[in-house]
């Protein structure tokens, strides 16, 4: 048996890996996330969002001094199988605006659906992720109908670059929505050992990591989803067309915020900011309200990955 | 065949009322081998994630690489890999021992020095000679401030507040290459010694954590690998104490995740049957970053296309912390630049050696 020295330098190609962490991960939150007590691996996301008083306007009809709870909780198990990633879950997410009377426009969006994805590895470099939402997505509980159900869904791409810049492009499709297809592209990209350019929908951001506990950033959410109102809410409402109509709804945040890590799976997010945009479309019926004025936001989350 | 000794030597001990039992087994074990020395392919997909490969289309393509099984452990990852290179395994090994791969930049190692088995102080006298970057100064404060990022003992960390007052250097101050200069020296002569086994554990912040237990763990949740290499890495210090078989020994400061590191590393590498060599790389010690990071070799000859060539197969895996926090997709996205990482040191030996 002959016993010889070796030197392997490609093992040290290894170790870049540990700069690798990406889509979301931080890289200097190195406490082990080992839930022993339970063998599956997740997220969640329980969010909630006060906007202040804002103003939206329709053919010189304004609806002023609204506020907005937008509130959201979502589960998702992602366990490692043969093909990939699943992913499959549950989330519920609400708006509640407080309209004046007799404004035609839905107090309540709400969804209930389920998640079901794959994050697959197509290659080193190529990672696909395909996730559908069905679910009912309506104005409240009032008046639950199969007309309710839709099925959003988005197929994306990311491209390693390298361990620090990451290329992301994908498609949201959503039947239901004026466009139906909305095509997106991202960057993220490491650009020094606490800055991070993750210029990502629906949250880009650029993130400052001032320790191992607590990171700031500045970015934008967007948000755009389609609900059916109720059938009588035309009626109701003084617009007949929009008896069972589809409303669009869509908002833009723009804000500053901190991430503080509480544990290796539990971590705490504020943010304040100005929300620049909100749109509500019923455009099959061409009812549209769209922004007239602003309003300041602030925003409280628990979310974390076990 | 000098593999094959401990199994005859074992059957002489056996009593005589055995020996046509005995025999019959060898037969089966050899008539086995045969065909797996054959058949590399064929002891390639036993043990490893190819189950399918075709010789002659792996030869013409770059490395093939793949996810390892998944872990429970969350701070452990791997990758496999496999590719042909003209030559034989011997041949490659030579090429891999010669191979600088520090003429790469992107393997971001700074410095890279290798080690006597009776190392001094004197030995890491390069880390004076450190370049003056981000990374090197990040280690610097790092080791002044004690931070818990630093992966030491209990012991060693307090061997460092007695050196804190002495004047500066280069990029490296005089205290801290001191400092480093003895807990490398230490460390060292503990692996001649008594292999990982007797490595102090990094304990000086948070959880105790031994190199050893995890470089365990990481085989035993591979337990085909841990079979396929059990020969070779009982005769190393790989998890265990000293063994028979005489490691190459090094250091270096490289980067991980823009933070200087330094680390100590042992080689090893033994010829198997039919012109085989397996071949264990093990960075049994890191003041950051990663608790330990282990690569094994199997080669074998094959004849593609009337060459002799060599199918190797490499196993790369790692335990970290920072791995332990990432999930689902994140995890993936690991795995995926740890495959793009290695597929490039490959592509790079491969030019280098002539070897594609």
């Amino acid at each position: 048996m002959e016993g010889k020295p070796v030197k392997m330098f490609a093992l040290r190609f290894l170790i870049l890996l540990l700069s690798a962490p990406i889509f979301f991960a931080t890289p200097a939150f190195s406490e082990e996330g080992n839930n022993s007590f339970w063998h599956m691996s997740g997220e969640y996301v329980a969010e909630e969002t006060y906007v202040g008083e804002g103003d939206v306007e329709r053919g010189g009809k304004h609806v002023n001094d609204f506020d907005e709870i937008d509130s959201n909780l979502r589960f998702v198990l992602t366990p490692r199988t043969s093909i990939g990633v699943l992913r499959l879950g549950a989330e519920w997410e609400r708006f509640s605006f407080g309209f004046p009377e007799k404004t035609a426009l839905p107090n309540t969006l709400q969804s209930f659906s389920t998640v079901i994805g794959l994050d697959m590895q197509f290659s080193d470099s190529i990672i696909v992720r395909a996730e559908g939402q069905p679910g009912l997505y309506d104005s409240g509980l009032g008046h639950l109908d199969w007309d309710d159900f839709n099925l959003p869904f988005l197929v994306g791409g990311t491209y390693i670059f390298s361990p620090n810049v990451q290329l992301v492009l994908g498609v949201s499709v959503d039947v239901e929505r004026k466009y139906p297809v909305i095509p997106a592209a991202g960057l993220r990209w490491k650009l020094a050992p606490q800055w991070l350019l993750d210029a990502v929908l629906p949250t880009p951001r650029l993130q400052y990591e001032m320790n191992r506990h607590v990171s700031l950033y500045a970015g934008a959410t967007f948000k755009e989803a389609s609900y059916r109102v109720d059938e009588d809410f035309g009626d109701s409402h003084g617009i007949t067309r929009l008896n069972n109509a589809i409303v669009t709804y869509s908002e833009v945040r723009t804000g500053a915020g901190f991430d503080w890590k509480i544990s290796p799976i539990v971590t705490f997010t504020g943010e304040v900011g100005y929300q620049p945009y909100r749109d509500f479309d019923f455009y099959r019926a061409e009812v549209r309200y769209h922004q007239d004025g602003g309003a300041p936001y602030g925003t409280i989350s628990l979310h974390g990955a076990f | 065949m000098s593999v094959m000794k401990p199994e005859k030597l074992s059957l002489h001990r056996h009593s005589s009322t055995r020996v046509c039992g005995v025999v019959f087994s060898l037969s089966l074990f050899s008539i086995g081998l045969t065909i797996a020395r054959a058949d590399p392919v064929s002891e390639l997909a036993s043990f490893s994630i190819f189950d399918k490969v075709d010789l002659a289309q792996l030869a013409k393509s770059d490395v093939k690489t793949a996810h390892g099984p998944p872990m429970r452990n969350p701070r452990f990852l791997a990758v496999q890999s496999c590719y042909v290179s003209g030559g034989s395994p011997s041949q490659q090994m030579d090429a891999l021992r010669r191979w600088d791969a520090t003429r790469h930049r992107e393997l971001k190692v700074f410095l890279h020095s290798d080690l006597p088995s009776n190392p001094a102080p004197g030995n890491f006298e390069k880390l004076k000679n450190a370049p003056d970057n981000a990374s090197v100064r990040s280690f610097v404060a790092a080791t002044q401030k004690l931070s818990s990022d630093l992966q030491v003992s209990r012991e060693e960390a307090k061997k460092f507040s007695a050196g804190t007052g002495g004047a500066g250097g280069g990029a490296i101050p005089a205290p801290v290459v001191a400092f480093w200069s003895d807990v490398l020296t230490a460390r060292t002569k503990s692996f001649v010694s008594g292999g990982m086994a007797a490595q102090p554990s990094y304990d000086h912040a948070g959880p105790s954590i031994r190199a050893s237990d995890e470089v365990n763990g990481l085989l035993r949740e591979q337990e085909k690998i841990r079979r396929q290499f059990s020969g070779l890495l009982g005769a190393t210090g790989i998890g265990r104490g000293a063994g028979s078989l005489k490691p190459e020994l090094y250091w270096e400061l490289l980067d991980v995740d823009d933070q200087g590191v330094v680390t100590l590393g042992a080689s090893y590498s033994r010829s198997g049957a039919a012109g085989t060599f397996q071949a264990a790389d093990v960075l049994y010690y890191a003041s950051g970053g990663y608790y330990v990071a282990l690569t094994l070799y199997q080669l074998w000859p094959v004849t593609v296309e009337g060459k002799p060539s060599t199918l190797a197969w490499r196993g790369d895996m790692i335990s970290a912390a920072s791995l332990g926090s990432l999930h689902g997709v994140e995890r993936l996205g690991s795995e995926s630049v740890m495959m793009k990482n290695i597929s490039k040191a490959v592509t790079l030996f491969r030019r280098d050696s002539g070897g594609r």
